[in-house]
């Protein structure tokens, strides 16, 4: 029997290479482009009427859209209006890149440690920039809890810059080890009912209650992502 | 941040459980590579199409899909806004028109009250009329009744004193013709003792 963890392999699709960096459009890279297309359908397609009284999908895809928007406008606030496509085009991406992740015989490029941590790094990084342009020195103050005592300051700041610094790899890790172990916990169950034949009928109920849990963490996790993306926003533009 | 902290936990119960996955992995294919998520020959790859995907991604919500949701959510706000102000107008005006219709209505009943009030004074005014009027005529015919009682009344007893007064005097002169016959023996004719009286009566005026 295959590996669990086999089904993350990537195949190369289209061998491509660029200044002897392999740069292969492989089976990540096409449901990547999927989701796009999913994506860029739904918000298209669903908002073609235009209708005063939306219908199904015109209602799925405002509630989309104002969902990331009240998030927003909770999380960060007026400010934050600049940075709603970014954060609208992340939380799709996440979002159907999970949940088309979910079709058998998909692959969930979430599940991809360095897709996720490019990503988290990229908002980092981000994060950081805007940070420091916006305040100048003065966002080093977000290492100091306002009203720390300053006999706990030299205990606290270490602890702050650390779990500042940690905040790429706690959001990429969140998002990747949730949809692998999903899919690991999956294939194994889809195993088991290989393995035992008519008795597999009881990892089969038990996997389709699983597909239901996943496509709840799939959408959870899009929306952990994407909030905690707001609350460090909120962090660089308004110092706590 | 409870949700924050359920949610690391979470994170990393769910690392663990891959870790195991890992072992597990590593256990049953010992010479193959542990996880192909840490394969890094395959990294450059997913984050240049990432990159790409993400951007075409990125541009295409932005610039296509948000203006037009955009758009449509606030052209339902402006109809919605539109619609109440509609509505507060409509309801002003629907205050203003009951207003006018409650000062139509006390005015209205005012008047007939007015009406009613014109009316019975007339009525009193024109039953008292009436009834002085009869007053006036019942008054006028007693008094035309007494008057001619009255005169009735006079009349007969004048009546009645001249024709005793000319009873008492053809009595009278009869007998002074009588009498003067009898003593004097003359012929006395009532005339002249009538002129005999009379000549007597002015000479006692006199």
């Amino acid at each position: 029997m295959a590996s669990p963890v086999e089904q993350f392999k990537l195949k190369s699709l289209v061998p491509f290479e660029l200044g002897g960096v392999d740069l292969s459009y492989t089976t990540s890279s096409l449901w990547m482009t999927i989701t796009v297309v999913c994506v860029t359908a739904f918000l298209t397609l669903s908002m073609r009427g235009g209708r005063l009284v939306p219908g199904r999908w015109q209602s799925m895809a405002e509630m989309s859209y104002e969902f990331i928007a009240n998030m927003i406008r909770e999380n960060v606030g007026a400010e934050g209006r600049k940075y709603f496509p970014f954060i609208f085009t992340l939380f799709m991406f996440i979002l159907v890149g999970n949940l088309v992740g979910m079709i058998p015989f998909a692959y969930t490029f979430t599940s991809q440690i360095i897709v996720t941590f490019a990503m988290a790094a990229t908002i980092f990084i981000g994060v950081t920039v805007i940070g420091l342009v916006r305040h100048g020195l003065h966002f080093f103050s977000l290492f100091v809890p306002s009203g720390t005592p300053l006999i706990l300051a030299p205990l606290l700041i270490p602890i702050e810059v650390i779990s500042y610094f940690v905040r790429p790899v706690s959001l990429s890790v969140r998002l990747f080890a949730n949809m692998m172990a999903g899919h690991t916990m999956m294939k194994v169950f889809g195993g088991f009912t290989v393995l035992l034949g008519v008795l597999g009928v009881a990892p089969i109920i038990l996997l389709v209650a699983l597909t239901g849990f996943e496509i709840m963490v799939a959408v959870l996790q899009a929306y952990v992502f994407t909030v905690l993306t707001c609350l460090y926003l909120n962090d660089a533009i308004h110092l706590h | 941040m409870t949700v924050k902290n359920f949610i690391g936990v979470n994170a990393v119960l769910y690392f663990y459980i891959a870790l195991g996955g890992a072992q597990a992995a590593t256990a049953s294919d010992a010479s193959g590579p542990k996880l192909p998520q840490l394969d890094i020959e395959t990294y450059a790859s997913q984050i240049f199409w990432l990159i790409v995907t993400f951007i075409v991604l990125y541009f295409l919500v932005a610039k296509i899909a948000m203006p037009r949701i955009a758009e449509v959510l606030e052209g339902r706000q402006e109809r919605i806004e539109d619609d109440l102000d509609k509505a507060e107008t409509l309801k002003k005006e629907a205050y203003l028109v009951k207003v006018e219709y409650e000062k139509a209505l006390s005015s209205a009943r005012e008047e007939a009250h007015e009406a009613t009030r014109r009316a019975q004074d007339e009525i009193a005014k024109h039953s008292a009329e009436v009834e002085a009027l009869a007053n006036q005529k019942v008054a006028n015919m007693l008094k035309d009744a007494e008057d001619r009682i009255d005169a009735a009344r006079t009349e007969a007893s004048s009546e009645k004193e001249t024709v005793t007064d000319t009873l008492e005097q053809n009595v009278a002169r009869d007998i002074i013709g009588d009498t003067v016959k009898k003593l004097v023996g003359i012929n006395v004719s009532p005339e002249d003792v009538n002129e005999a009286i009379s000549l007597t009566l002015k000479g006692r005026v006199r």
